[in-house]
């Protein structure tokens, strides 16, 4: 094993990748050169573009968090109970990460707008998402959470159940065996949901802006700032699209191979 | 080994299927291909007027492109594909003719604001001063969106502005998305067109005129841009959408004649 040559990679296929990593780099390489560098700070600062990014911050975590507490029991039921329908009720859970945002937006707004089905029980007690930061988060989240579910349910299926069941036989309750054995023994893929839903949440744009509104310092996160300072200001928007790469860049770097590789 | 002649040789092959790519100028089938860029606040008039010049045109196939005046503008400025362009604004169409050149302008329509509040109307809005009530949520256009900016310029001529604009509750992208939010009821009020109230609209939302001495009159120009292919074509459209029949109906759908120039 140790003599295989690690060098032979295919013609073929150094081709193509070199030609996939084109076309991936090479927008992003576009917005580097075309970035106006030299009023860097200026245009951050007039385009709104820091608060975009510390509510970006804000919602982005709530998000992953609120798919995480929500998510992963809803991949532990796919997993692991005998209800049927299981497939049917696994794609409708997933189908967030396939839909274009923009429907979930229209959905969320049917659902729990001022004038949803059940968003007007919220408004008669004073309760109004639309609009607002929660607005931002609960669009975000309904984005994100499949990625949770994705991860997490693989985690479970392939956990050797022995750990578990000789926690049991030794008398542990079904509590603790979950929080000592099942969540330590989760913990990557519990790990790599929430990154990979934070990721997701940073980069939100259809369903918030559907949702939530556009609002500078309320629901404006960075990706609606972007589409906003190009109505006006494209160098604003190529350098506010930057500050998002860097940012999800960082999020998506600090999982390294180990989300990946396993 | 060869990894970077590998790569050398990918370049190669890539840049030759883009030249490759770029070298049709006709579009097949027959038919010419007209790509007209409008905004979004013409979308019901231009479809119209568009299909109806398709059948004065035999073998004639209008396209639009409609959306915010200032988006179409710069997409006009770094992709070039429009023939023709409608703007609702004459600064987006100055930018377009200072940078790509125009021919034919022509101003064709009016328009003009109108406050608009979902049916049942939750906030009571009975004046434009209404909007500046502490409570009222209000959905305006952004600003660089001309209708944003007339409806700003309009509140200003009130001396409303900054009560009203601590009121909105959302910048939208463009007036179809604010028509759109009052119609679900998600906010008490808006600025848009009276033209975005057509008849499919009419009844889903309640209107409130906007007095004379504060309105904001929004002039469209329309003109052919100089890099088309199909300059005889462009130029009958824009006499088609400036003449009569086009006139005809803008009216209809509640837009106000262009001045005598």
């Amino acid at each position: 094993m140790a003599d295989l040559p690690r060098n032979r990679t295919p013609l073929v296929i150094t081709a193509l990748a070199a030609m996939g990593i084109l076309f991936v780099a090479l927008p992003l390489a576009a917005l580097l050169v075309r970035a106006p560098w030299s009023h860097l700070i200026d245009e951050l600062s007039s385009s709104g573009a820091w608060t975009a990014l510390r509510l970006s911050i804000e919602v982005s975590l709530a998000a992953a968090a609120l798919s995480l507490i929500l998510g992963a029991p809803v991949a532990w039921v796919l997993a692991r109970s005998k209800i049927p329908g299981r497939s049917v009720l696994r794609a409708i859970v997933i189908l967030p990460l396939v839909l274009p945002p923009v429907v979930g937006g229209v959905g969320l707004l049917a659902a729990l707008g001022r004038r949803g089905i059940a968003g007007r029980w919220l408004d008669a007690i004073g309760i109004q998402l639309t609009f607002t930061i929660w607005g931002a988060v609960v669009a975000t989240t309904f984005v994100s959470i499949p990625l949770v579910i994705l991860a997490v349910e693989a985690g479970l299926r392939s956990l050797d159940p022995r750990f578990e069941q000789a926690a049991s036989t030794m008398g542990a309750s079904r509590g603790y065996v979950l929080r000592h054995v099942t969540l330590p023994l989760l913990r990557p893929q519990l790990a790599a949901g929430l990154v990979l839903a934070w990721a997701r949440a940073l980069g939100e744009f259809g369903a918030t802006i559907t949702f939530a509104g556009n609002l500078a310092g309320r629901t404006q996160t960075l990706p609606l700032a972007v589409y906003q300072a190009r109505q006006t200001d494209p160098g604003a928007a190529i350098l506010t699209s930057l500050l998002l790469v860097a940012m999800s860049l960082i999020v998506l770097v600090s999982m390294r191979d180990r989300v990946f590789a396993r | 080994m060869g990894g970077t002649r590998s790569i050398a040789l990918l370049l190669g092959i890539s840049l030759a299927l883009l030249a490759c790519g770029s070298g049709d100028g006709a579009s097949g089938g027959g038919a010419t291909e007209l790509t007209v860029f409008a905004a979004a606040s013409l979308s019901d008039a231009m479809t119209r007027i568009g299909s109806d010049f398709e059948a004065a045109h035999p073998g004639t196939n209008v396209t639009f492109n409609f959306g915010a005046s200032n988006d179409l503008a710069s997409a006009i400025e770094s992709e070039g594909t429009a023939d023709v362009f409608a703007s609702a604004s004459d600064t987006y169409m100055d930018d377009v003719s200072d940078r790509v050149g125009v021919e034919r302008r022509v101003d064709f329509a009016q328009n003009q604001l109108v406050v608009i509040t979902p049916p049942d109307n939750p906030a009571g809005i009975t004046s434009l001063d209404d909007l500046a009530a502490p409570g009222v949520q209000v959905v305006l256009a952004a600003e660089g969106v001309p209708v944003g900016d007339y409806a700003r310029q309009s509140l200003e001529n009130a001396g409303i502005e900054d009560a009203v604009l601590s009121n909105v509750v959302s910048d939208e992208e463009d007036d179809s998305s604010v028509v759109a939010k009052i119609i679900a009821g998600e906010a008490d009020a808006a600025i848009v067109y009276t033209s975005d109230v057509t008849s499919g609209v009419a009844p889903q939302v309640g209107s409130v005129a906007i007095p004379d001495d504060v309105n904001v009159v929004a002039t469209y120009p329309i003109a052919v841009m100089s890099t088309t292919l199909h300059a005889d074509l462009a130029r009958a459209f824009v006499e088609y959408v400036s003449g009569s029949e086009g006139e005809a109906t803008l009216a209809d759908l509640g837009f106000l004649p262009a001045p005598a120039s």
